[in-house]
């Protein structure tokens, strides 16, 4: 119940925001940004936190969304929301194809089966027509209820709608028995089964939930940008990204992913746009004609990953169990 | 009448070209505490981990409540009413005690209160109440053995597989888990239990089986089992925990 | 002759493939540890070959002289430093490690070298030799019969020296080799800087005929992979038998479908292999 009221109090906050920051697309975006991480880092977390299966193909489900629902609109004309719909029907396919190999394997082979399934699909969208192939799709316009999908804030709303809807999932199966079943799955595979625990139907379960969310996400976002290729949504690096949130923030936990997407987030943003470059030259600390004046401002774009390679490896040699892994309580 | 419950019919398990478990047969009764002893390496936990459907049985057949249970998975066996525990215990250790004796009840239910409710019962019967909001990778082996048979004891039961619950405990403890042993059984389930300590098999159980090598060395009451010179011979030749 | 052309290309490439598999799998078998940094450090190797070449004029496959005593170093110190320390972590710590450096490795490469390909052109890069009208490339099968040389002292060492028993013995059972007085730490960090010297050696090998480009390490790393499991995880003769049969197939379907399908062809072998023989084709059943 304290959970509850801790979701509703900051879904409040978030949603008054962009009303309080007034009319700045660049820090909408940023925040969409947030907000789209921290719930597709609570999606994968139901499987790889809950249950312990870490998938490293998660961009495979984010991508049959935003796949599915571009097809489409550009080439059909649906509406986006049938799109997201038939985009979750794909994603879960995706996910029983993938769950019913996966899941009979245990330790290295899970996370390496996942990667392949992920690079099936990455591969196929890169070769095939319809998927626009290495050019991707480009959406001219969409619409839905008259709305102004110009604007970012409809999107910022429909972010933070998934990541409440998410949260709340997280939160309720955590003390459903899914939940307590998932977790025994994570502890203890012979355990949980010799306590009358179908490991695969849980197993699949947790994976078509965590799929599901994933998809809508890659959907929403797909209608946001307006424009798709593998490289945005189809790659290694996002599966990877989203586990790195999750992971720096606390693995398993509700607000994990969430705190581990508010840091990350804008920290390769700032990366990306340069902003820590350009602070360090105005402020004189950097000579802008200097040769690291010049390398900083012509490269620390390119950055940001290796700035999550080393705080990846920092945080499993120092703290494997994320942020809020220190704070909690021994007993 | 008696009713058999459970039915070991010629089984055999193989790994690879070894012979773990060869043409073993018996039947356990209803209410009956059963032993199941031998030396180290006699085959009692691959025989245990066949009939709780960890391992396929190379030949043979397990017959539980007149239904073949060969070809089911752990979790089925389980539903069937029949749990297990491990010789090397399992704990869901980062889970609390409470929680891991919830999740064996809610084989029993859907509804996380009526979970609760059976696990702190259980966690009463077995005296870990003190320790329910633990961790439960946190507790000394011998608690961890008590919060096993807990777990098991909160899927209610038919047939209880104990593998070695008395295992690396002192005196004390061996009694108060035998004492709980015989309270489940008076309340009608069903136990078969592996156990090394002689003592504590003659002590509790109806009827024994004694495994050698992978095959039936002899059968009885604990009056038979304990004057029979080929046990006493294996025993005193194969295994030195005896 | 198509078919015949296609065989043996696929058998030459795979032969370095072999390599990089070989590495992964020394380290799998002796440190039970899944490297995904492993297509990375091949990058690094194929850097090094480039540079040997353009800055010091050495030959790319005499360059393989300095670079392997190199790259053993570099991954003798990164296991010391990094790796030892999550040795007993569950499975997925140690693949967001090696996750972790590998991304530091290609970032960093990429902040150093931008991310326009480099090219080596050597002097023999495009020439062939003409078989019975079967053109076969003079790089691919340079490096084709150091591969094999490689591997030939590889199996000396393992299977006649001290140290390559000991190596064996704790990829067998790390539990009894540390018993019988195995330094079984000390073997730890010389696999993985075996590991690491096979995959620069396969990234300098095949530098001469591919696009050298700080991202490369991604695709060889699955390749690496499909081949351990092809092979059976842990098993050396296995990664080079798998190789083999992945460098086949690439060249197969190249041939036969088109080049653009050829990994899915081979990520779809892989998840049959999983599904079906979880072993690989020559481990034992009942390893997984």
């Amino acid at each position: 119940m304290k959970q509850i009221i801790i979701i509703a109090v900051i879904a409040g906050f978030a949603a008054l925001l962009p009303l309080a920051i007034g009319d700045s697309p660049y820090f909408i975006g940023v925040l969409i940004s947030v907000l789209m991480m921290a719930a597709l880092s609570s999606a994968w977390n139901i499987l790889g936190g809950y249950a312990g299966q870490y998938s490293f193909g998660h961009a495979a489900y984010f991508g049959a969304g935003a796949y599915t629902t571009m097809i489409l609109i550009s080439k059909f004309n649906f509406n986006p929301l049938v799109g997201m719909v038939a985009g979750i029907i794909v994603a879960c396919i995706i996910a029983l194809i993938t769950g019913s190999i996966v899941f009979r394997l245990r330790g290295h082979y899970f996370g390496l089966a996942s990667i392949a399934v992920a690079e099936i699909v990455r591969l196929s969208a890169l070769n095939f027509d319809f998927t626009g192939g290495a050019q991707g799709i480009l959406l001219s316009d969409v619409s839905l209820w008259g709305m102004d999908l110009n604007s970012k804030i409809p999107f910022y709303y429909g972010m933070l709608l998934v990541l409440v809807f998410t949260l709340g999932i997280a939160l309720n199966l955590r003390k459903s028995k899914t939940g307590y079943y998932l977790q025994a799955i994570r502890e203890d595979q012979d355990a949980a089964a010799s306590l009358g625990i179908n490991l695969s139907f849980y197993k699949n379960k947790a994976l078509l939930i965590s799929a599901g969310l994933t998809s809508v996400l890659g959907s929403l976002y797909a209608v946001y940008i307006r424009f798709i290729d593998t490289s945005a949504v189809l790659d290694l690096r996002l599966s990877i990204e989203i586990i790195l949130t999750a992971i720096i923030g606390g693995v398993g936990t509700v607000w994990g992913p969430v705190l581990g997407a508010v840091l990350l987030v804008p920290l390769a943003e700032m990366l990306r746009s340069n902003v820590i470059g350009d602070v360090l030259v105005t402020q004189g600390i950097v000579s802008e004609n200097s040769g690291l004046g010049v390398f900083l401002k012509g490269n620390l774009a390119h950055a940001h990953v290796l700035v999550y390679g080393i705080i990846t490896v920092l945080c499993i040699l120092y703290m494997p169990k994320g942020i809020l892994g220190l704070f909690r309580r021994k007993k | 009448m008696i009713q058999h419950l459970l039915h070991i019919n010629h089984v055999s398990k193989h790994f690879g070209g070894n012979v773990a478990v060869s043409d073993i047969s018996f039947s356990v009764d209803e209410k009956q505490i059963f032993g199941l002893i031998g030396p180290n390496g006699a085959g009692k936990t691959t025989l245990f981990n066949c009939i709780s459907g960890f391992y396929p049985v190379t030949s043979g057949d397990i017959i539980f409540d007149n239904r073949a249970i060969n070809n089911l998975r752990p979790d089925e066996i389980c539903h069937m009413g029949m749990a297990r525990t491990w010789q090397r215990v399992k704990p869901l250790g980062s889970l609390t005690v409470l929680e891991n004796v919830i999740i064996g009840a809610f084989s029993i239910t859907n509804s996380t209160k009526e979970a609760e409710e059976i696990a702190i019962e259980q966690l009463l019967a077995v005296g870990l109440s003190d320790y329910a909001q633990k961790t439960a990778g946190s507790l000394p082996i011998g608690l961890k053995k008590k919060l096993e048979l807990a777990r098991v004891l909160a899927t209610h039961p038919k047939m209880l597989l104990l593998d070695e619950i008395c295992g690396g405990l002192n005196h004390t403890e061996t009694e108060t888990i035998l004492g709980i042993i015989r309270e489940v059984r008076n309340k009608g389930a069903t136990i078969v239990f592996i156990e090394h300590d002689m003592k504590a098999v003659t002590a509790v159980c109806d009827w024994i089986v004694v495994l050698n090598s992978g095959e039936k060395l002899a059968e009885g009451t604990p009056q038979e089992i304990t004057g029979n010179p080929e046990v006493i011979a294996a025993y005193l030749g194969g295994g030195h925990n005896a | 002759m198509f078919f015949i052309q296609s065989l043996l290309s696929g058998i030459l490439t795979g032969g370095v493939y072999a390599l990089a598999g070989i590495g992964m799998s020394l380290v799998f078998g002796v440190m039970n540890i899944s490297n995904f940094a492993h297509g990375d450090l091949m990058m690094l190797g194929m850097y090094l070959a480039y540079f040997a070449f353009t800055l010091l004029h050495i030959d790319p496959y005499l360059s393989l002289l300095l670079i392997i005593p190199t790259a053993f170093l570099f991954g003798f110190i990164i296991e010391k430093v990094f790796i030892h320390r999550i040795i007993h972590h569950p499975h997925q710590n140690q693949i967001l490690l090696t996750i972790g450096l590998g991304l530091i490795m290609s970032n960093t490469a990429l902040l150093a070298f931008t991310s326009d390909p480099k090219i080596l052109t050597t002097s023999y890069s495009s020439s062939a030799v003409n078989i019975g009208g079967i053109s076969l490339s003079v790089p691919l099968l340079l490096s084709f019969a150091i591969t094999a040389g490689i591997t030939g002292i590889l199996f000396l060492f393992l299977s006649k020296t001290t140290t390559g028993l000991a190596l064996w013995a704790t990829s067998q059972n790390r539990e009894a080799a540390q018993l019988m007085g195995i330094n079984v730490a000390k073997m730890s960090a010389i696999a993985f800087g075996l590991g690491t010297a096979l995959a620069a050696t396969a990234g300098a090998l095949i530098a001469p005929v591919y696009y050298i480009h700080p991202l490369a390490g991604h695709t060889f790393l699955l390749k690496a992979f499909t081949i351990c499991v092809l092979g059976g995880l842990g098993s050396v003769v296995g990664a080079g038998v798998g190789g083999i049969i992945i460098g086949i197939v690439e060249s197969m379907s190249s041939t036969y479908l088109s080049s653009d399908w050829k990994d899915v062809v081979v990520f779809i072998i892989f998840l049959m292999v999983l599904l079906l023989r979880p072993q690989g084709l020559l481990g034992k059943k009942g390893e997984q």
